[in-house]
């Protein structure tokens, strides 16, 4: 009885989509705790917490924000390419909404003083957060009209954006990168409550993505979708319109995670800022367990372990002193063997190891 | 006759798309040469091939792997790691074939892992190949962090050599018009690559792949093995772009080439070639490097546009190409829907696509050029910049040894600039007590600065990371007319000198500025008539 048991465990264990990323964080964490002395230290100075745990999370809040999107695109059968692009609008829009003054060559003096002024934004906090998002929701609308309505293939579709946003984030700041000095825009990427700041908003974020696809029909309409779009079609769901919300929702995460890497380095770095951040979140969204090119299932939960993870990668590489480059390469062929561990051959292998103990002596 | 001439039309349809790319790419060089008269020049022509030679080689490799069904996003990556490597190899003293050869091998071998695990491991080629490019990325590193230049004669022979052309140049004196060996080299694989795609068993296996993998399967061809050779030919193509790449700027460092992969797609996709496989030409692929070359050239002839809208450019024209596809592809869905054809059953040859959609697409395209380049030419950036007597101007070299003495003598800040279209060559100096030299050659001009206004531009420039890997040189010889930017700065007994042309749009950000901090600092000349 107790054997039945085990093997049922076991199976339901191997079977749940968390069982890897979990695995995988749990092995790396079990790496470090080897090799690095004192990873798993907690320091308090005041209220605020630190340690090598809560900069893995820090670090890890963007890629955490794109994963919860890039779920929900991936889970429709497509996928968004345009992710690190809108990171870079987003921040070059945020940026000239609070300081557009530091793009003027000649300024009288009483204007040139506000541009270093920790106090001074030109358009108050809310309204640069709104329009912001607004501008990466028109961002979303164009590549989910391209997906649903033009019915481009999605991968070409958001490369359209991949090219051309870099360059719309360039030509938003006429090629300046702006400082931000703007405190209380800084707090969203440097803040500390407690936590970093910018885990709540991770928090935020994955409650009302998961409010909106697991307490309404949406979710499964957006896995219907992802399985059969043309039988989703005739069962009466609006095929497009679910298309459409999931680039938008993606596109609003991008936005929002370009805030915070924005305010994380105090500039908008239209050259740099989410520069191949979505091959990273698709690559988070794979460990967590939602099938590319596929659609169907998702777990949202485990697209944010999947980012966790990518980042302890890194995270525990610089801690053992490996340098940048060097963790590229071995990312690169980190990626081949998690995509091989998830293929059906691995996981029936893993299968049949539970059968066989529970058929042994 | 008029019989005649509509059955060959109606029987040479399906190549209705490939002139439709040509006809652009001819209407966006026409557009150049109206606007600026510099444009007529052919050498601007041969300069657009031989500074896109490279390209030309990634994009036909890309070709047949798109029409394969596939993409391969590692192009970058091998051609980086190919240009430090050959450098590196080169600085060592290895016989240059042996190091073309070793290329080669590692650019196929690198083909054919990433090739084995999508055609045997089912993995997808987008993720496949993301590996493959961070893998090289992160290889490129390990040989070098510097950029390596290379010295060998065989490779300034490579890129230096010039092929006069009969006609437009004068043999005797060895100058007029001409073209590179790189040139000569992208064509050799254009030609061989289109033979190959259209006449041999493995070209049309590639094209019945991505048309219908499962049907192709079922007819009995060697699915997976053609895959793998598809990225193993483009392994060896992106090896040779490398090995041109770094010919051709004589040097080789791990951060060149970024983004380039999407140049090579953009190129494919303009080219007329579907993103889903199965239909299009290589031929088209060299219209689509072409426009995206002359798209280059229009925006550095044009002075005033910055570099950037070179990819909102690209971008728009990629979007153009595809929705026009996607709409010719959903015309014949439904044709053959009407026509009660099972869509399996069509036959390349069965195709009809009607013209329209492309000629007007080709149209909307181009008039979005014109309407983005329009309101931004202003009378003086195009006439300064395209006045017909204008000599075609090389940059010059770095005169190190000016720069030198000038630092030794105390200066903080040295800057050149020379090329553009009066073919200038100004140095300045700037000493910590606020001096300021100019030299054009000619005159001799002096101000005077403050001691502060230099001593903030220096911590501005260290603030930019200057003494950082991550300001690199970037070198384009011939650029066309543009400026060539070499700048010298020492501070805290550090001294360093970065390069730069203006037309690049693979320098750092923070390159420029600097550049413009110096800049505001620095008397202009007085422009002579």
């Amino acid at each position: 009885m107790a054997g039945t048991d085990a093997r049922h465990l076991w199976r339901k264990a191997t079977e749940s989509k968390l069982f890897f990323p979990l695995t995988l964080l749990g092995f790396i964490l079990l790496i470090d705790s080897i090799l690095v002395p004192g990873f798993f230290s907690f320091q308090a100075r005041g209220w605020n917490l630190y340690g090598s745990l809560i900069d893995i999370l820090r670090n890890a809040s963007t890629i955490m924000l794109l994963a919860i999107g890039m779920t929900l695109v991936i889970a429709t059968g497509g996928v968004d390419l345009s992710v690190g692009a809108v990171m870079a609008i987003a921040a070059s829009v945020a940026a000239l909404l609070m300081n557009p003054y530091v793009l003027a060559k000649e300024l009288p003096p009483h204007l040139m003083r506000l541009i270093n002024d920790p106090n001074f934004t030109f358009q108050p906090l809310w309204v640069v957060i709104g329009v912001t998002l607004l501008v990466a929701l028109l961002c979303g609308l164009w590549n989910g009209m391209l997906v649903a309505y033009v019915r481009i293939q999605p991968m070409v579709a958001t490369l359209i954006l991949m090219i051309a946003g870099r360059g719309i984030a360039q030509l938003i700041t006429n090629g300046v990168r702006i400082q931000i000095f703007y405190e209380p825009y800084a707090y969203i990427g440097q803040g500390w409550l407690v936590l970093p700041f910018s885990l709540y908003l991770v928090a935020i974020t994955y409650a009302l993505t998961w409010l909106l696809t697991r307490r309404t029909a949406i979710g499964m309409f957006i896995e219907s979708v992802g399985i059969n779009a043309r039988a989703s079609y005739f069962s009466g769901i609006s095929e497009k319109r679910i298309k459409m919300l999931a680039y938008v929702i993606c596109a609003l995460c991008a936005g929002l995670a370009g805030l915070v890497a924005s305010a994380n380095v105090k500039t908008s770095d239209a050259n740099n800022i989410g520069l191949t951040y979505e091959l990273d979140a698709i690559l988070a969204v794979v460990i967590g367990g939602t099938v590319l090119g596929a659609g169907g299932r998702f777990s949202l939960l485990g697209s944010l372990l999947g980012a966790i993870v990518m980042q302890a990668v890194t995270t525990s590489m610089y801690a053992l002193g490996v340098p940048a480059f060097a963790l590229q390469a071995i990312k690169g062929m980190a990626v081949i063997v998690v995509i091989l561990l998830y293929s059906e051959q691995a996981r029936s292998f893993l299968r049949n190891l539970g059968t066989k103990t529970e058929a042994g002596p | 006759m008029r019989e005649k001439a509509a059955a060959f039309v109606a029987n040479n349809q399906r190549f209705i798309p490939l002139l439709a790319t040509a006809a652009l790419a001819c209407a966006a060089y026409l557009l150049g040469a109206i606007l600026y008269p510099g444009m007529r020049d052919p050498q601007v022509f041969f300069n657009i091939l031989s500074s896109n030679s490279y390209l030309l080689i990634s994009a036909v490799g890309m070709t047949l792997v798109i029409l394969s069904g596939g993409i391969d996003l590692s192009v970058s990556g091998v051609v980086a790691l190919t240009t430090v490597a050959t450098a590196a190899l080169l600085r060592g003293g290895t016989n240059p074939w042996l190091v073309v050869l070793l290329m080669f091998l590692m650019g196929m071998a690198l083909g054919a892992i990433m090739g084995g695990f999508i055609a045997y491991m089912k993995v997808q080629p987008f993720i496949a190949t993301l590996a493959g490019l961070w893998f090289a990325r992160g290889m490129c590193f390990f040989i070098s962090d510097d950029a390596i230049a290379i010295h060998h004669p065989f490779f300034r022979i490579l890129a230096l050599t010039r092929l006069l052309i009969p006609g437009l140049s004068d043999p005797a004196t060895q100058r007029g018009d001409f073209i590179t060996i790189l040139t000569v080299i992208s064509f050799l694989v254009l030609g061989i690559v289109a033979l190959v795609a259209q006449y041999t068993k493995f070209g049309r296996s590639i094209y019945a792949i991505g048309g219908d993998e499962q049907s192709a399967r079922l007819m009995g061809l060697a699915v997976p093995t053609t895959k793998v050779l598809v990225y193993t030919l483009n392994g060896f193509c992106s090896a040779l772009a490398g090995i041109v790449l770094a010919a051709f700027v004589a040097s080789g460092h791990g951060l060149y080439a970024s983004g380039f992969e999407l140049r090579a797609i953009a190129a494919v996709v303009m080219g007329g070639t579907s993103l889903v496989g199965g239909s299009g030409y290589v031929l088209g692929t060299f219209f689509g490097v072409l426009i995206l070359g002359i798209t280059q050239t229009l925006i550095q002839f044009n002075g005033n546009l910055s570099s950037w809208w070179t990819n909102i450019v690209i971008g728009l024209l990629t979007f153009v190409f595809i929705a026009v596809q996607s709409v010719l592809a959903a015309r014949r869905r439904r044709r053959r829907r009407v026509e009660g054809m099972p869509s399996a059953a069509a036959a390349p040859t069965a195709r009809r696509r009607r013209p329209w959609p492309v000629v007007a697409g080709a149209i909307l395209g181009l008039a979005a050029v014109v309407l983005f380049l329009v309101p931004r030419l202003q009378p003086g950036g195009a006439a300064s910049l395209g006045t017909a007597e204008s000599e075609h101007c090389s940059l010059k070299p770095f005169r190190q040894d000016v720069a030198d003495s000038m630092v030794s003598g105390g200066a903080v800040v040295v800057y050149e600039r020379n090329g553009g279209a009066r073919c200038i060559d100004e140095v300045y100096a700037i000493y910590p007590d606020g001096l300021v030299v100019g030299d054009n050659g000619v005159d001799r001009i002096e101000v005077a600065a403050t001691v502060d206004a230099v001593g903030e531009l220096l911590t501005s420039i260290r603030d930019f990371g200057w003494f950082t890997p991550e300001m690199y040189d970037t070198w384009h010889d011939p650029c066309g007319q543009c400026y060539g930017y070499y700048v010298t700065v020492t501070d805290q007994g550090e001294t360093k000198t970065i390069r730069g042309v203006n037309g690049g749009t693979d320098a750092p950000a923070d390159y420029w500025q600097v550049i413009s901090l110096i800049k505001a600092m620095v008397p202009p000349f007085e422009v002579g008539p």
